[in-house]
């Protein structure tokens, strides 16, 4: 019995080593990005000396020194490999880090704290592409994005809309029948509340799903649980006790892939933002030259822009190759204020 | 006893119970597979196989309440898990026995019906919990009960708001030891003549022998029964519980194609 519980704490702090290990490699690709030279002998040289005088008694400097060329052998071929960085925002397990390992797994998915962050790195150039929520069928607009994506000097270079599968995920020693508290972002609570109710379990906000996931593991928790992706549950060595546990089947959200070069590829759906004058008739004046190209619209937003003043979203099927699509967006930029073709993409539907 | 009865009493017509896409009350409802989940495997392959010999309900423990404590007790949560993804897979819908009233909110999470065992048929706060639950309820006879007694406990659970009540006969004890238990067939017309419930029969534990699984089968259809429970096992020989009366998927695939033919031989002599 005792064993069998010490072997628990081995498996827990194994989860937290290789999530250390990834976050070491993830900070050696960013600073990868950084140099413009793969190997640094004096970094290196550094780094050697500090596990010199290291006051861990079971830890020698060989055993450390063996290990750390390991790891430093690794990080270096990431560095030359230099795969695709893509960032999204929240703790790695976030729903967004699932849409962009579904959007392209050849991708690594770097965690950003903020969005403006997410946007902000791929301007400077320090992440290929960004992805970023933009609707929720349940929740609706992600308006601290659509916010951002009125400014943006950033393309649009792709898109995936995911099924939201909220998993109910524990410590693997969590006994079901002890949980009391389940902890996640509101939205999923919200998103969970029959579900909830129904097991007697209180919900408690948290600042992100995979943040919760993270916390529960890092605190050992038994009697609490959290709603998070199933990915979450894998990164956290956590247990999922119930799949799918949202209270409608139909949970999507759709994600913007961002890149601060236009997109090389033929896309066969465009997005655009635009203002328009405070006169009437000066919207219907824009759609009416879609309706007349038979171009269909799959998206129209209105945002509040500054004081008294709106920006609209317009998504729509076509190719910006095609001779009717450029026509129909030169006299839209005629008779709008500010109209900007965000990019023309494919868009993957999970 | 039998003239407190309120809600069960019959009202002419044997009520049709939705069970995820299968409806228990029309026709033969068959509900078939292992005693225990015992893992991934076993239950997938028992599913395919009572599935594609014409099953309309996967069963599967994954609380066992056994005789001896020191017997396979089940997968727990774990066991909930593979049955339900067994159901998904086969496209057929689960039940399982609940045996805690803490558990009948999660087990209801899991399965699509859920059956209350002989030896908790008169666990009172139990048949409340799955009276509150609103899941459909497959509630067996004790084996010491008598039918009042039995009527009783679906009243219970009709009395908290759940008319999706479905009686088991599986057997009661009496001085003969030579099977497991005593099937008492007479119960299926008394059933359906003191109540609007639909009334099933479980040969498997009622009789406790392969070889007596099948005739009494034939009997229950011929006595009018709304459904039966069987268990089969990929590899009865070596399965962890009730090794003596489970079916390989060939017997029962045998079985089941007779049954239906039977059961609608009688249908139709009964029609005319």
């Amino acid at each position: 019995m005792e064993l069998e519980m010490i072997r628990k704490q081995i498996d827990a702090i194994d989860t937290k080593i290789r999530k250390l290990f990834n976050d070491r490699m993830e900070q050696a690709l960013l600073a990868g990005k950084c140099k413009t030279k793969v190997e640094d002998r004096q970094r290196e040289a550094e780094i050697f000396e500090k596990l010199g005088n290291n006051p861990y008694t079971l830890l020698d400097g060989d055993f450390l020194t063996e290990l750390y060329e390991k790891i430093l052998a690794k990080s270096k071929e990431w560095q030359s490999r230099s795969p695709l960085l893509i960032a999204f925002q929240g703790e790695h397990g976030a729903y967004s880090e699932v849409a962009a390992r579904s959007w392209n797994p050849k991708c690594v998915s770097l965690p950003c704290k903020e969005f403006s962050d997410v946007f902000e790195g791929v301007k400077k150039g320090v992440y290929d592409f960004g992805i970023v929520p933009v609707e929720n069928n349940l929740g609706g607009i992600v308006s601290q994005v659509n916010d951002l994506m009125i400014h943006t000097e950033l393309y649009v270079v792709g898109a995936i809309e995911i099924p939201v599968k909220h998993c109910l995920v524990a410590c693997p020693q969590t006994d079901y029948r002890e949980i009391r508290e389940v902890y996640s972002h509101a939205q999923a609570l919200a998103q969970c509340r029959n579900f909830l109710s129904r097991n007697h379990l209180l919900p408690v906000p948290f600042y992100d799903t995979a943040g919760a996931a993270k916390m529960l593991s890092e605190k050992g928790a038994t009697n609490a649980a959290a709603i998070s992706s199933e990915l979450a549950a894998q990164l956290y060595g956590l247990q999922v006790i119930k799949e799918s546990i949202e209270d409608f089947a139909s949970n999507r959200t759709r994600f913007l892939v961002l890149s601060n070069q236009q997109n090389p590829e033929p896309g066969s759906k465009c997005s655009a933002v635009f203002s328009t004058e405070h006169k009437s008739g000066t919207l219907f004046a824009v759609l009416q030259q879609y309706a007349q190209a038979g171009l269909n619209l799959t998206r129209i937003e209105s945002i509040p822009n500054q004081k008294g003043s709106y920006a609209f979203f317009l998504d729509f099927l076509g190719s910006i190759e095609d001779p009717a699509v450029q026509n129909v967006v030169e006299i839209s930029k005629q008779i709008t204020t500010g109209f900007r073709v965000l990019g023309c993409y494919e868009e993957k539907v999970l | 006893m039998m003239q407190q009865l309120k809600l069960v009493r019959p009202t002419g017509k044997t009520r049709s119970i939705r069970v995820g896409n299968t409806t228990i009350g029309d026709e033969l409802t068959v509900i078939a597979g292992p005693c225990s989940v015992e893992n991934e495997k076993q239950t997938m392959q028992t599913a395919i196989a009572v599935k594609e010999a014409g099953a309309n309900i996967l069963r599967g423990g994954a609380f066992k309440p056994r005789t001896s404590p020191y017997a396979f007790q089940g997968l727990g949560l774990q066991g909930l898990q593979i049955l339900q993804k067994a159901g998904k897979e086969t496209g057929l819908p689960v039940v399982t026995e609940v045996v805690d009233p803490r558990d009948v909110s999660w087990v209801c999470e899991f399965a699509d019906m859920v059956q209350i065992g002989a030896r908790n048929m008169q666990n009172f706060s139990l048949l409340k919990e799955v009276g509150k639950a609103g899941k459909p309820v497959l509630l067996k006879r004790g084996m010491y009960s008598t039918l009042a007694e039995w009527l009783n406990c679906a009243e219970y659970i009709l009395a908290e708001g759940n008319p999706n009540v479905v009686l088991c006969e599986r057997g009661i004890r009496t001085f003969e030891t030579y099977t497991r238990n005593t099937l008492d067939l007479a119960m299926v017309p008394c059933v359906h003549a003191e109540t609007h419930l639909p009334v099933f029969v479980d040969p498997s534990h009622g009789t406790g022998k392969r070889a007596l699984v099948e005739p009494m089968i034939y009997a229950a259809i011929a006595a009018g029964v709304d459904g039966l429970v069987v268990e089969v096992h990929v590899d009865p020989e070596h399965a962890l519980s009730d090794a003596q009366q489970q079916l390989s998927p060939d017997e029962f695939g045998r079985i089941m194609q007779r049954a239906r033919k039977l059961e609608r031989f009688v249908r139709q002599t009964w029609d005319e």
